[in-house]
């Protein structure tokens, strides 16, 4: 892979975990957490996006970073309270984030015009004055990306008294052995400018950073003058690649606020040394500045980290006492400074005025010396220790983790599935060569097999994830939903640690947030409606995952109105899915909303009936070897149950055969096997068998006939009855052949290698090579169950 | 520009000067030290800093040579980044200069 692809593969990577804190800490905002430690994760997440994406160049994306990281930096400093309304807005601005993140990802479009009224919600919450400070106000520009950042042209009053005292060029303060810094004066001006030392470490490079896309994405913030100090260049055979060698010094016209500036800086500053000045004003080093702004402990983790100059700063200000120039006032307008002020005394940043020259000669001579201790501020260090603290506080009681491409474990875990079926295979080898059980080889046939299985579980175990990420992403959906409709809406979630498959989880969210819309839209009533019906005014969803028999099982629960039963019935009548007079239980009317083409909605409404019927949920559940069902009681709700296997690779099956064919049922359905009796077996109208196992009738069907291997039915006396049992509770006794026995199968998928037969959930190779089928048994029972209303179906019409 | 003697240099400019161009670069110059050198630069579409640092320090080393080094058939994209940069001199002649 391209080098830089295989970086940027790594930054969305990066960005889905940081998009998951992001949302973990909104979600915890939302609950009123409205602690320093979780606002903060939230900030750097999103500014960890945007920084990785001014790495990338992602336009769009850095533009609403931007926004949203400045609302959240707004709520870091204090000056926006974090409640009901802000927690809401910031979520939902998170989810046009992951949107951004996911259209560069994909190099897709993002639709604008949620993300120009996302960034006007946003900027509503900043006072006004404020925000234009901050230089927000542009992007509320509807369609002009490029005036986003764009800078206007600030007149300079040349004329204009000197509020600044000094008449230091710190262009050339700074700059040591600098080429002439032509045309960079310090003209003061209405909107000061700022001079801006870059001086990139090799450790910039050599994370993959460019100067040039630094300086570049300075030169938008505004009208810049650059001027580069070669001074440290060596000649060519003293030259090392890696090195850095080069000093930036870039004087930035404009209004813009230090902490925009600072920002273009926020992905490299680990790794370069930087002074962010006043151009005219006096002067402050960057250790002194942390302690004094807000906006620039903006990375107060990571400046703890940035060692040199830290520590030249300090030097600075410890050998030197203040100059004359302490005396100089502020350069009046200077909005940064003034919208922040400062606990630390002014002076603190004054009295570095004249030293920034000291300190920067203690930088270069410590420039090689990158071990230097960082010391900093004293009180800057003390927060940012507690930052880095609370920030690597939970990375060091975390389980040591590593990055794994998923291809590579999906590689690992298609090599365990030939290991199992190659050790069936030698296992059936052994077995057929007549070999006694206890001799030795078969004896340690068995071992094998047991350290087969346990590779599996292991590996399998790799791709396991608990189903957090999906639920999490759900309370914002709900409550924008309840929102839309003008419900009161209480989510309740349960088993958000349940573990299954990436692959699984992959596929959950979309039904699981189509099953929520639906409980919202169709199952819970209104306020008042619900107040009428003596229940209170607020619904509860309840969204919950758990383990059973081998499969995870999702609920949607809401204690609404339940399913009207005679209307689904009318509207199936209506739409000719049933015959008028057909005769269903509850439970087979309450599963008619799961036919195609049916919709109870009367007006097809923007929230679940989006032309995405329940059906399509079922299928899309279906395609994933799982099942849908709904209970439902009138007038105390419904609930949604779907389960999917655990995992979409092995399965315990039973091998049994059918009309010569070898089939497998899963092992989890099978309740019993029995051989039955013939006068056990009875035909209801003639041709559906049910049997008779202790006193319960249940139907019987046989395999061979149900899945077309033959026309006739086989005399249930000669074969072997497996009692299963579905996952809506339907039990069905399947008519096989003959039973071979239980095995564990290595599952291949059908539908992508093949198309779904109704029926046949997967396939499987079997120890003698042969393909054999994966029964899927509820659709088995299913099918049996239901036909009896469509038999009739079809008389009728 | 005059008679390109025998004894001139020239190397062409990988289009991509970044992090990876910046050693190969180094040690291709290297290699020409001691001779006046052409680069040629219409190729390039992206310089990087490092790659910046190894031309100019070329400068340095060919002016200590009293050699001339210089730029030619600059690309657009090398002069925008070029200026980008601050707009450092890379060319040189020596006083008097014959190439």
């Amino acid at each position: 892979m391209d080098p830089f692809e295989s970086i940027k593969a790594t930054f969305f990577q990066e960005c889905d975990e940081l998009l998951t804190d992001m949302e973990s800490g909104l979600l915890a905002m939302e609950q009123g957490d409205d602690d320093s430690e979780t606002i903060n994760a939230v900030f750097r997440a999103v500014h960890s996006v945007k920084g990785g994406a001014g790495a990338f160049g992602l336009e769009e994306l850095i533009r609403f970073a931007h926004v949203f990281e400045t609302v959240l930096d707004e709520m870091r400093s204090g000056r926006l309270p974090l409640t009901d309304e802000v927690a809401k807005v910031l979520l939902r601005a998170s989810d046009v984030l992951a949107d951004h993140v996911a259209a560069a990802r994909s190099g897709g479009g993002v639709d604008e015009g949620r993300t120009v009224g996302m960034i006007a919600d946003l900027q509503a919450l900043i006072d006004q004055d404020r925000a234009a400070e901050l230089g927000l106000n542009d992007h509320g520009g509807a369609d002009a990306p490029d005036e986003d950042f764009g800078f206007v042209p600030v007149l300079l009053s040349l004329d204009e008294p000197a509020a600044e005292a000094p008449e230091v060029d710190i262009a050339a303060l700074m700059a040591a052995s600098a080429e002439p810094s032509a045309g960079v004066d310090p003209a003061p001006d209405a909107a000061p400018s700022w001079m801006v030392t870059f001086r990139p470490r090799a450790e910039m490079y050599a994370k993959a950073n460019e100067s040039a896309l630094v300086l570049r994405e300075l030169a938008r913030l505004g009208e810049v003058e650059v001027s580069l100090d070669t001074g440290a260049v060596p000649p060519l055979d003293q030259l090392s690649a890696e090195m850095a060698y080069l000093t930036w010094t870039i004087r930035l016209a404009g209004d813009k606020s230090e902490a925009e500036i600072r920002e273009v800086f926020e992905f490299v500053e680990d790794d370069c040394d930087l002074t962010v000045v006043r151009d005219g004003e006096t002067a402050a080093a960057e250790g002194a500045e942390t302690s004094t702004d807000d906006d620039a402990s903006a990375s107060a983790v990571e400046a703890a980290a940035a060692a040199p100059l830290d520590l030249d700063a300090l030097l600075a200000r410890v050998s030197a006492p203040a100059p004359a120039l302490e005396s100089a006032p502020p350069a009046a307008p200077a909005p940064a400074a003034a919208a922040a002020p400062a606990p630390a005394p002014a002076p603190a940043s004054l009295d570095v005025a004249g030293l920034i020259a000291l300190a920067e000669k203690a930088s270069q001579d410590h420039a090689q010396a990158q071990t230097a201790p960082p010391k900093a501020d004293p009180k800057a260090d003390q927060k940012e220790k507690a930052e880095a603290r609370a920030g690597s506080g939970a990375a060091t009681a975390a389980t040591p983790t590593i990055r794994v491409d998923l291809d590579r474990v999906d590689r690992l875990i298609n090599a365990v599935g030939e290991l199992v079926i190659q050790q069936a295979m030698l296992s059936q080898r052994v077995f057929e060569s007549g070999l006694a059980r206890s001799s030795d080889v078969a004896l340690g046939l068995e071992d094998l097999e047991l350290l087969t299985r346990e590779i599996q579980d292991s590996v399998m175990a790799i791709r396991a994830q608990p189903v957090k990420s999906v639920f999490q992403r759900m309370p914002r959906l709900v409550r924008e939903v309840a929102d839309m409709v003008g419900k009161k809406v209480r989510l309740v979630m349960d088993g958000e640690n349940t573990e299954v498959d990436k692959t699984v989880i992959e596929r959950l969210a979309d039904p699981i947030t189509h099953m929520l819309r639906n409980a919202i839209d169709h199952g819970l009533e209104t306020p008042e409606e619900r107040e009428a019906g003596g229940k209170g005014v607020e619904g509860t969803v309840r969204l919950a995952a758990l383990h059973r028999g081998g499969r995870i099982v999702i609920e949607v629960q809401d204690d609404g109105r339940g399913i009207n039963r005679p209307r689904v019935r009318g509207i199936a009548v209506t739409k000719g899915l049933i015959a008028e007079d057909a005769v269903l239980s509850d439970d087979e009317i309450d599963n008619l909303i799961f036919l195609p083409g049916f919709s109870t909605a009367d007006v097809v409404s923007d929230i679940s009936g989006r032309g995405v019927g329940m059906d399509v949920v079922k299928r899309s559940i279906q395609a994933l070897g799982g099942r849908i069902s709904i209970t439902s009681e009138p007038g105390k709700g419904s609930k949604f149950s779907m389960s999917l296997p655990l995992t979409l690779a092995v399965l315990d099956g039973m091998v049994v055969s059918a009309a010569d064919q070898t089939l497998v049922a899963p092992l989890s359905n099978i309740v019993e096997s029995l051989t039955p009796r013939a006068e056990d077996v009875h035909l209801i109208g003639g041709r559906d068998a049910v049997i008779c196992i202790r006193d319960t009738f249940v139907p019987l069907i046989d395999v061979g006939v149900a899945l077309g291997f033959r026309d006739t039915p086989l005399p249930p006396a000669s074969g072997v009855a497996v009692l299963v049992e579905s996952e809506g509770g339907g039990k069905a006794a399947l008519l096989v052949e003959a039973i071979q026995g239980q095995r564990q199968v290595v599952i291949k998928s059908l539908e992508a290698n093949y198309q779904h037969i109704h029926g046949v959930a997967a396939a499987t190779i079997l120890g003698d090579g042969r393909v054999a089928l994966i029964l899927d048994v509820d659709a088995l029972v299913t099918t049996s169950r239901r036909k009896a209303p469509r038999i009739e179906k079809r008389m009728a019409v | 520009m005059t008679d390109t003697d025998a004894n001139t240099a020239e190397v062409s400019l990988c289009p991509v000067l970044d992090l990876q161009a910046a050693e190969p670069l180094r040690a291709e110059l290297m290699a020409l030290r001691g001779r006046p050198l052409q680069v040629d630069a219409s190729q390039v579409s992206r310089l990087g800093g490092l790659c910046l640092q190894v031309l100019l320090s070329a400068r340095i080393s060919w002016a200590e040579d009293g050699l001339p080094l210089r730029i030619e058939q600059a690309s657009d994209g090398f002069l925008e980044q070029l200026a980008a940069f601050g707009g450092p001199e890379i060319n040189f002649e020596p006083e008097g200069a014959h190439l």
